[in-house]
């Protein structure tokens, strides 16, 4: 016999105190269908949300640490790191938030909201923590973490805490259902452009693209078999100005075959404004080169 | 459309609603769902089942089958290119009051962006010949409009089929409208 609980139940009663403690981490924000997600109550009096499962709304009702009901009005949005920030009516108090470090087997908690006021919790396993990775959209995530924990859609956008309390940072649904983590660095990262101006810089064209084969009888003059099609420029901005139609096909972007997708998706980071871009392309079957000067990005 | 004949529980007739933003894709789904024997109705109309490319308009409180949309608590959730045999069997299972997933998990999600582009990428002149698939135009008027042979025509139809892996003129329309809506890029 023994006064101390056994390991297991020492265990048992550290994640529940965690848990507990997590309920001051997060908060709901409802949608439509009495649903909600998770969001993380963030410094600078904002609430951080995975952007991807966020409807495109102005304002939202958020369900506070304790259940009291406040508006929150959307601050800014960053498809291409998933992260969107809301500003609540009322500021909602965040805890002391220290980034956490993930390690491959690690253990990681995560947190969701109830709706109610409280938190719902999730154990597992750090599955994966890789290096940095860019995701479809263009935007550079400092670190492929990924979980071993199931998630329900109303836990997504979450903490994940490390064993030691530090955050890893906010869940996440990758692609067929994996809970990924986007990283506090990242978070921290893109907070402070999207409080400056609801929007992350990129570089941009004024095009819509569209993956094309390159036909047969152009192959030889182009030397590579798919490029990316101009399916529509916009009026006045950087491409138009240039001189590019919709119909040409984009072979290179200073250099960089078009079909390496994530290599041009750097070309166009927040440095590239005001650069100016040599671009390879076929018009009325030939191959002729133009250049255009990269400008800001405005809209999402 | 035989074989159904003969399994009488699959012959009900559903008043399907279809909302899509985009109006091409919205005229092939309607086209899907009236093909599969169902009677497409307006939005605003009565509607045993609603149809929606995407995410589900808010406030939709009739059972919903959504193509690729976020939302995990529809009762049907298909992936944004499903194929025509699914998109009926959902819509019938759901108005049976059953819930309807793919196996495997939801789709989308926040991925990784290709190293490089797919294989099987239509050309530019598959493009031309689809945008008037689109618009419902036949082979010889497809001929015709981009003055190339009706053998030509045939030709770059069936190589749309197999790139698509489409059946029909109205599969390959959609599957095309879901491709361009994934693959196009802003820069």
């Amino acid at each position: 016999m023994t006064d101390q609980p056994d390991f297991l139940a020492q265990f048992s009663n550290a994640l529940a105190t965690r848990a507990e403690a997590g309920k001051s981490a997060v908060v709901a924000i409802r949608l439509a269908h009495e649903r909600h997600i998770t969001g993380m109550p963030w410094h600078s009096g904002v609430v951080v949300a995975s952007e991807q499962s966020l409807p495109h709304r102005d304002e939202f009702e958020l369900v506070a640490p304790g259940g009291a009901v406040v508006t929150a009005k959307i601050a800014g949005r960053d498809p291409s790191t998933n992260i969107a920030i809301l500003r609540p009516a009322e500021p909602i108090a965040a805890p002391s938030i220290v980034a956490g470090e993930a390690r491959t087997g690690a253990i990681a908690l995560a947190i969701g909201a109830d709706g109610t006021g409280g938190a719902s919790a999730r154990l597992g396993l750090v599955n994966l923590a890789g290096p940095e990775w860019h995701s479809s959209r263009g935007g550079l995530v400092d670190r492929r973490i990924v979980l071993d924990v199931r998630l329900a859609g109303r836990e997504e956008g979450g903490p994940v805490f490390d064993a030691t309390g530090g955050y890893l940072g906010m869940s996440t649904f990758g692609p067929r259902g994996q809970v990924i983590v986007i990283p506090t660095a990242t978070i921290e990262r893109v907070v402070p452009q999207l409080l400056k101006t609801g929007h992350i810089a990129r570089g941009w064209l004024g095009v819509a693209l569209q993956p094309v084969a390159v036909p047969d009888a152009l192959g030889e003059t182009a030397d590579q078999s798919s490029g990316l099609m101009v399916m529509s420029v916009v009026e006045g901005g950087p491409a138009a100005q240039a001189g590019i139609l919709a119909g040409d096909i984009i072979l290179s972007v200073d250099g960089t075959s078009a079909h390496r997708l994530r290599k041009i998706a750097r070309h166009f980071g927040a440095d590239s404004i005001g650069r100016k871009a040599d671009l390879r392309l076929i018009r009325s079957g030939a191959v002729i080169a133009v250049q255009a000067t990269i400008a800001e990005r405005h809209a999402a | 459309m035989s074989n159904l004949a003969t399994r009488p529980a699959l012959m009900e007739r559903l008043r399907v609603a279809v909302h899509a933003t985009d109006s091409p894709r919205r005229a092939a789904l309607g086209k899907v769902v009236a093909e599969a024997g169902h009677f497409v109705v307006g939005m605003d109309d009565t509607a045993d089942v609603v149809l929606v490319d995407g995410d589900s308009p808010p406030r939709e409180t009739r059972p919903v089958v959504s193509l690729g949309g976020a939302d995990d608590d529809l009762p049907g959730v298909l992936s944004a290119d499903a194929d025509a045999s699914q998109i009926d069997a959902a819509i019938r299972a759901v108005a049976a009051g059953l819930v309807v997933r793919l196996p495997g998990a939801r789709e989308g999600g926040f991925g990784a962006m290709r190293e490089t582009l797919g294989h099987a990428l239509l050309t530019p002149r598959e493009l031309e010949v689809l945008a008037a698939l689109a618009e419902g135009m036949t082979n010889k008027a497809i001929a015709r409009r981009l003055d190339i042979s009706l053998h030509t025509v045939k030709f770059h139809v069936e190589s749309l089929f197999r790139k698509l892996g489409a059946r029909t003129r109205t599969e390959a329309v959609a599957k095309a409208s879901e491709r361009r809506r994934h693959e196009t890029i802003t820069l």
